[in-house]
C-alpha cells in the first residue's frame, strides 16, 4: 500500500509557480529523501502534502486518505526546519511533549499517571530520558532534534516528514539522528519522508530519493537514480565529483 | 498595622482588597500568553479601543462597560481578521486599529455636552469605586477565563510554541487564537474600572514578564506571576492607603518594582 501519493501538486505564490507537477508515491515503511538545491521547494513542497500552505491544482493521500480529513492528520509527525521558538519560553522537554498527549483537552499541570511513563518511555526511545526536566532553551541542536523526534512519535504516527532535520547539528549528532530515524523506521515500520542536503546521508539511510529543482527531475533508489548527469544539473560540476567518492565509500 | 485592620473594616476597603487579590490574579494569568506570543501591543490597542466603546456608550446613553466590553470584541477579532486575511504585518494592523479607535474615541467624547465624570474615570480607574454587582462581575469572568484557558491550555500553549506543527497535530489555530483574543479583549475591559485604560496593559505583562524571568517551566510560570500580581495588589493597595495616592498606579509601580528584582535575580543566575 502506498504511505504517500502526490498527483500534479503545483503551489503558486505571487503568479509564480514555487513547485509545478510533482507525482510521486511512497510505499509503506520505506525511506524517502528529497534532494534539489536551495530555492527548489523541498520545504514548500512537505509543506503544501502537510496542508500549511494551499496547493492548486493537486492531490495528496495519505494512506488512501486525504491530508484535509482530519484523521489523517493523527498518523503524521512532522520535525520542521530550524525550528524558532523563544530560547527564554519556560517550557521543560516533558511539557513540550505532554502538549500532543491525550487528552488533549484537559487541566494541565496536573500530570497523570500514565502521561508521565508515556513521556519516560519516548524519551528513552530518542535515548535522551535525563532531559525530562530540562528547560528547551537550554538543548544543544542534536538534543533538541532529538526531543522534536520524540514529540513528533508521542501519537504512534504512520508516517514521519523531517525536513533538514539535522542542519547546525555536528557529525557525531548527526550519525546518532539518523541511526535513530533508521531504528523507528525498522521497528515501528514508520515511513520517513526526509529532506536532506547531504548526499552521504541520502546513500546510507534512504531506500528512494526523489531530486527536485521546483518541477521532479527524477526518483528512484538513489545509486540508480543519482547518475553523474542529475548531480551536474542539480547541484552543478563540483558536486557530480564529490558523488563519485560517495559511491566508492559503499 | 493598626491603621491597615482600620481601614480593612470600611466595606469601600474590603471591596477594593477583593478587587486586587482577583485582578491581581486574572490580568498575570491571560498576560503570561500576552508575554509568551508578544502581543503586548495587541493589549493595549484593545484597552485603547475600550475607550471608543465608552465614548460611544456615553453618546447612545448605554451602560459604560458593556459598550466597551462589545467594542473591544470587535476591534479583537477585526485585528485577528486582518492579520490573516491581508499581507500587513501584525503590529501594522494593531498600530491601526489603535490610532483609530484613539481617534474615534475622542471624536465622539467632542459630541457630548459637558465635563463627563464616568468617562474620564474609566481612563485612571479606581478601585475604591467598586460595587458589589462589579465585584460579582468581576469574579465570575475571572473564574470562567481561568477555567477555559486552563482547559484549553494544552492547544494554546501549542500554538504560541509553534504554530505549524500544532496545525499538523490537527489543531484548529484559527479558531483558538479567536478564543485567546475574545478573553483577553474582556479581561482588559473588565480591568478598566479597577486600574484605568492607560495602565490595564501594564497589569497584563509586568507580573507576567517578571515570573518569565525566573520560571523554568510553564507550571512555575503561571502560579508565579499570579503570586506576583497578588503581592502587586495587596502592597500596591495598602501602600495607596498609607501614602494617599492613586491606587492603580501605585499597583502598577510595585509590580515595576518586583520586575526590576526578578531582572536582578535573572542577572545573578546568568
Amino acid at each position: 500500500m502506498n504511505a504517500l501519493s502526490v498527483e500534479n501538486l503545483c503551489v503558486k505564490a505571487d503568479n509564480r509557480h514555487l513547485i509545478e507537477n510533482i507525482t510521486f508515491s511512497v510505499e509503506e515503511g520505506r525511506i524517502i529523501a528529497i534532494i534539489g538545491p536551495n530555492g527548489a521547494g523541498k520545504t514548500t513542497l512537505i509543506k503544501a502534502i502537510l496542508g500549511l500552505i494551499p496547493y492548486s491544482p493537486g492531490s495528496v493521500l495519505l494512506f488512501g486518505h486525504s491530508m484535509k480529513h482530519a484523521n489523517s492528520r493523527s498518523g503524521v509527525g512532522y520535525v520542521p526546519q530550524k525550528l524558532e521558538f523563544d530560547r527564554t519560553f519556560p517550557l521543560t522537554v516533558s511539557e513540550l511533549l505532554a502538549f500532543t498527549v491525550p487528552p488533549i483537552y484537559s487541566f494541565p499541570f496536573i500530570r497523570r499517571k500514565g502521561e508521565k511513563k508515556h513521556i519516560s518511555e519516548l524519551l528513552e526511545i530518542v535515548g535522551v530520558q535525563e532531559l525530562e526536566d530540562r528547560s528547551i532553551g537550554s538543548l544543544s541542536g542534536g538534543e533538541l532534534q532529538r526531543v522534536m523526534i520524540a514529540k513528533a512519535i508521542v501519537n504512534d504516527p504512520k508516517i514521519l516528514f523531517l525536513d533538514e532535520p539535522a542542519s547546525g547539528v555536528d557529525i557525531e549528532g548527526q550519525e546518532r539522528f539518523y541511526d535513530l530515524v533508521k531504528r523507528l523506521n525498522k521497528e515501528k515500520g514508520l515511513t520517513v519522508i526526509l529532506i536532506s542536503h547531504d548526499l552521504n546521508v541520502v546513500y546510507r539511510f534512504a531506500d528512494s530519493v526523489l531530486c527536485m529543482n521546483r518541477r521532479l527531475i527524477c526518483t528512484g533508489r538513489p545509486a540508480e537514480a543519482l547518475t553523474d548527469e542529475v548531480i551536474k544539473t542539480v547541484y552543478g560540476e563540483m558536486m557530480g565529483a564529490y558523488i563519485h567518492s560517495c559511491h566508492e565509500h559503499d | 498595622m493598626n491603621m491597615i485592620t482600620e481601614f480593612l473594616t470600611y466595606p469601600f476597603i474590603q471591596r477594593a482588597f477583593l478587587a486586587s487579590l482577583m485582578v491581581g490574579v486574572l490580568c498575570p494569568f491571560v498576560g503570561n500568553f500576552v508575554v509568551l506570543r508578544r502581543m503586548s501591543f495587541f493589549s493595549d490597542a484593545i484597552s485603547h479601543s475600550a475607550f471608543a466603546g465608552i465614548a460611544v456608550g456615553a453618546l447612545l446613553g448605554i451602560d459604560l462597560s458593556l459598550s466597551s466590553l462589545i467594542v473591544a470584541i470587535l476591534v479583537s477579532i477585526l485585528i485577528a481578521f486582518l492579520s490573516e486575511k491581508t499581507s500587513l504585518s501584525h503590529d501594522t494592523v494593531i498600530g491601526i486599529a489603535f490610532s483609530g479607535a484613539i481617534a474615534s474615541g475622542m471624536l465622539v467624547i467632542g459630541k457630548l455636552k459637558g465635563y463627563r465624570v464616568d468617562i474620564f474615570s474609566y481612563l485612571f480607574g479606581d478601585i475604591l469605586a467598586i460595587t458589589y454587582t462589579d465585584l460579582l462581575f468581576l469574579f465570575i469572568i475571572s473564574l470562567l477565563s481561568i477555567v477555559i484557558l486552563l482547559f484549553f491550555s494544552k492547544p494554546l500553549l501549542q500554538i504560541t510554541f509553534n504554530r505549524d506543527l500544532a496545525r499538523v497535530e490537527g489543531i484548529n489555530v484559527r479558531l483558538f487564537e479567536y478564543l485567546l483574543f475574545f478573553i483577553i479583549a474582556v479581561v482588559v475591559t473588565v480591568s478598566l474600572k479597577i486600574i484605568g485604560i492607560i495602565l490595564v496593559t501594564s497589569l497584563l505583562i509586568v507580573p507576567a514578564a517578571a515570573a518569565k524571568n525566573l520560571a523554568s517551566s510553564m507550571k512555575h510560570l503561571f502560579s508565579l506571576s499570579c503570586v506576583f500580581g497578588l503581592v502587586s495588589g495587596i502592597i500596591g493597595l495598602i501602600a495607596s492607603v498609607y501614602l494617599n495616592t492613586a491606587s492603580g498606579p501605585t499597583i502598577v509601580l510595585v509590580s515595576i518594582g518586583i520586575f526590576f528584582l526578578t531582572m536582578l535575580k535573572r542577572q545573578r543566575l546568568t
